[in-house]
């Protein structure tokens, strides 16, 4: 069939105004850093180690009339939101509730676009790297929605939006590809199976590796300040949530994007036995996605044990995330194999 | 566990080269031109088994180290869950308040009644009990463990698939030009590499004939050339005699034929040419595959020998371009579709050495002995000719036809990896959603004559949160079973009793524990510090 450009010429615009609205999201979540609430102050009187307040009367679906809770302080327990949320923000203010509207808005266009495109090929829309990296920063978004609206953890949006505004506008720059028809390794079913793995591991990645960069600003900042040192980052921290908190958000991301990353693998090896008649051929990007593997791997191992947790964990973290984005764009420019599939030259 | 992962991280590092430097298995031709470019390097790096990284010894040594360290790791933990089938909860901790998370109130019934009561709530929740005086303790989720568990066994059973397929398979290629057909045996195989244990004998017997190769590209827009689908007909017999049937081999679909898959993966131009000596009798007659040495125009190249040719053998060198034209005077291909094709050929004559030396590759020209012939090079169109000097004979380029390479393979530990992956699958599943959790109860009498009952919680693991939600739910739960009732100021009355606590760590658990507040159990006295972060902080 072939290729509607009109729609693959909407599908363009979609994505170009996606760009525009989350640089402002961005702009609108770095105004709540700057006019917004803040973090209870340091000299604030410690919380008392007590009391936290009755879950069971938050929580809609608890029996009414149970015994108070107490949660001895720093305990890895309760409802999402009250162990997530930055202490002085727990309801959103004007900025953040725009930041919010705004990346939603640009999330609904960015869905839009790849609809399109894929409406216009008349195939799934990840056959190349631009269609890919379009993919990622979509779930990437979604993952930052999903956990700002679930855990009230607001304070990752301007963070997270960075990297994505920054990837969105190379795609639609440097790493463009218009639209087409795939090649015949392509053509399977497996591509929506294998691929979107890939890219709802990926997404889920680039928020685990935005947060750990966080809790390692975050952790450097408080331990400056514990030791009596200045920080230059004391006026962003008063947003941030404690260290402790990111790290597990982090981990959080980690521990749901790792199944999903070895699910995506597996299938993978599935259809290169389709294809190739092997299940695993240590293609590069076969090789280095499973060194990314093995680095997540890990982390989980190294988050779970005691002495590597916090700061040597979140450096492997990063490690496992330089792995992923070496065989996102170092394996599709550099290095020939079977996957060359990035449609650049 | 330190050992396996620290044997787990070399092993990505150790595959950090293959994919980096070409490798002899995946690409020979890379690394045929890897020799020429860097002479001195690449005899250090092929003594170093860099060109065959992952069937190099010291990669296999990675390996079956990481193989033999998880399953010392993974083997006597089986046992340890196996053993603690039936092992109690440790004892309930004297001070309850000093867990991570705990509730109190008051009933009128006795210490005794509440903690039956609340242990047969607990129990009827699948809850693991151990009674004592005054107190229950009740423990779940020892599934997590078992997940883990059965993630790393399926690890080893994956990597002992692995090995299976590479003993018991074979894998091979063959190149078939339209219209010919090859019987499964190692002899009419162009590359044949079997498992340590195949023999000839195991191979299957079936036959493949390719009786029609078509490929469509796309003929406009950005992307004019690329492929758009590559259909193989073939007919196949599953052994010698019995029928045959049709199938349409394609890229993502494999023909499956007694066990073996058979792929396509390759295509190309065979050139058909007919050629006469200088006696006129007709030496040759038939196609030859070329090999196309780029993609966007399939430009191929091969030889072609005519050791029968009198009186000097005769050997030609050229180039097939499907859709020649001409850019500056060079004729290139602009098209992979046949539109324009074109075969230009350097003519040799002499001695092919085909008698002698080491075995010949059939796509290149041994030139010792070959005198080049004064032809003056001209681009054939089909049914044009050639007319060699000195009454050596003349070429014909009589027409193309289409060749298909196939893979075939056969690989008996594929199921078992396919088992070993789903299964690893649902083993991390498990041990990410299922959190190992402790809850206790207590009860004694009050001072005003009524029952004080505690209820603590603890969840060892509890990666991915909202222990607090259920321990919430389950404490008003039995607080309503026991129609207990919540004094004002309850909560904030109860000071943390210093130095009281019980050390309950039974903390025998071998896996991945999340939760720091397994150091509070086994170190009471640093909790607070090992937790640090507070907001006075």
């Amino acid at each position: 069939m072939p290729i509607n450009t009109g729609l693959a010429q909407v599908s363009e615009h979609l994505l170009l105004s996606t760009v525009i609205i989350y640089a402002l999201a961005m702009l609108a979540y770095a105004c709540d850093f700057a006019f917004g609430g803040v973090r209870a102050p340091a000299s604030a009187p410690a919380r008392a180690p007590e009391l936290v307040g009755a879950v069971a009367g938050k929580a809609g679906a608890l029996p009414a009339g149970g015994p108070a809770i107490r949660l001895r302080d720093g305990a890895d327990a309760g409802s999402p939101a009250a162990t997530f949320a930055s202490a002085a923000a727990p309801r959103p203010g004007f900025w953040v509730r725009s930041a919010l509207v705004l990346t939603a808005v640009g999330l609904v266009a960015q869905i839009a676009g790849i609809l399109t495109r894929g409406l216009s090929e008349h195939r799934v829309p990840w056959g190349n790297m631009y269609e890919f990296v379009t993919a990622i920063t979509c779930m990437a978004v979604i993952v930052l929605l999903a956990v700002s609206l679930r855990y009230k953890a607001y304070y990752i949006g301007l963070f997270v939006l960075i990297p994505v505004v920054f990837a969105l506008g190379l795609a639609l720059t440097v790493i463009y590809t218009p639209a087409g028809a795939l090649v015949p390794a392509l053509q399977s079913y497996w591509i929506a199976i294998h691929v979107t793995a890939m890219i709802v591991a990926t997404g889920l990645y680039i928020v685990g590796a935005v947060t750990t960069v966080m809790y390692l600003l975050a952790d450097r900042h408080e331990r400056r300040i514990a030791a009596g040192q200045p920080s230059r980052t004391a006026g962003i921290m008063l947003h941030l949530p404690k260290p402790q908190i990111l790290d597990r958000l982090s981990y959080r991301t980690i521990l749901f994007a790792f199944p999903v990353w070895t699910f995506g693998i597996m299938a993978g090896a599935i259809w290169a036995d389709q294809a190739w008649g092997r299940y695993w051929g240590w293609d590069p990007k076969e090789t280095w996605s499973f060194i990314t593997w093995v680095v997540y791997a890990g982390f989980l191992h190294a988050r779970a044990t005691a002495g590597w947790r916090g700061r040597r964990a979140a450096y492997i973290q990063i490690a496992g995330f330089c792995c992923l984005m070496f065989n996102l764009i170092g394996i599709n420019l550099w290095v020939t194999g079977l996957h060359s599939y990035a449609g650049l030259s | 566990m330190r050992t396996a992962l620290i044997l787990l991280f070399l092993l990505a590092v150790a595959s950090v080269p293959g994919s980096v430097i070409p490798q002899q298995g995946i690409d020979p031709a890379a690394v045929a031109q890897y020799y020429t470019a860097h002479p001195t390097l690449a005899p250090i790096l092929a003594r170093l088994s860099l060109f065959s990284v992952f069937g190099a010894p010291w990669f296999a040594a990675i390996y079956l180290l990481l193989f033999v360290s998880l399953a010392g790791c993974v083997l006597p933990r089986t046992f340890r869950l196996a053993g603690s089938a039936r092992q109690l909860p440790p004892r309930a901790p004297r001070n309850l308040s000093r867990l991570p998370m705990s509730a109190s109130y008051r009933t009128s019934l006795t210490p005794a009644e509440a903690v039956g009561s609340a242990a047969g709530l607990l129990s009827g929740k699948r809850f693991r009990l151990r009674n004592g005086d005054g107190w229950v303790a009740a423990e779940k989720g020892y599934l997590r463990e078992a997940g883990n568990l059965l993630f790393h066994i399926a690890l080893l059973a994956l990597l002992g698939s692995v090995g299976i397929g590479g003993i018991f398979g074979y894998k091979a290629d063959r190149l078939l030009v339209a219209g010919q057909s090859f019987a499964n045996t190692p002899t009419a195989l162009d590359q044949f590499r079997p498992g340590r244990l195949v023999t000839p004998g195991d191979l299957q017997p079936f036959t493949v004939t390719l009786d029609k190769f078509t490929a469509h590209y796309i003929t406009s827009g950005t992307l004019r050339g690329q492929p758009s689908s590559f259909d193989a007909s073939v007919s196949y017999t599953d052994r010698p005699g019995a029928p045959a049937r049709g199938f349409l081999l394609r890229v993502n679909h494999p023909l499956s034929v007694d066990g073996v898959r058979v792929y396509l993966i390759g295509h190309g131009y065979a050139p058909v040419f007919r050629i006469t000596d200088g006696a006129g009798r007709v030496v040759f007659d038939s196609p030859v595959p070329f090999i196309p040495v780029e993609q966007t125009g399939l430009t191929s190249e091969g030889v072609i020998k005519v050791p029968d040719a009198d009186p000097d053998q005769l050997g030609f060198a050229g180039v097939f371009l499907p859709t020649a034209v001409d850019v500056n005077g060079r004729l290139q291909s602009a098209f992979p579709a046949a539109l324009l094709p074109r075969v230009s050929l350097v003519s040799y004559a002499g001695n092919l050495g085909l008698n002698s030396g080491p075995s010949q590759s059939v796509y290149q020209l041994d030139l010792a002995h070959l005198r080049r012939l004064p032809v003056a090079p001209r681009p054939l169109a089909p049914g044009q000719s050639i007319k060699l000097p000195d009454h050596a004979g003349t070429l014909t380029f009589t027409g193309y036809r289409q060749w298909a390479s196939l893979a075939i393979t056969y690989d008996p530990g594929q199921v078992p990896a396919l088992i070993s992956g789903i299964v690893a699958i649902a083993g991390l599943l498990l041990s990410f959603a299922v959190r190992r959790r402790r809850v206790f109860v207590r009860a004694h009498a009050g001072p005003d004559g009524g029952t004080v009952v505690d209820i603590g919680g603890l969840a060892r693991s509890d990666a991915a949160g909202g222990f607090e939600t259920e321990f919430a739910a389950l404490a008003a739960e039995i607080m309503a079973s026991h129609g207990g009732r919540q004094p004002a100021g309850m909560a904030a009355a109860r000071p943390p009793d210093e130095g009281g606590s019980e050390n309950a760590s039974h903390d025998d658990d071998p896996g991945y524990d999340d939760d720091p507040s397994d150091n509070y159990l086994s170190a009471p006295a640093d909790n607070e510090s090992a937790l640090g972060h507070d907001e006075g902080e």
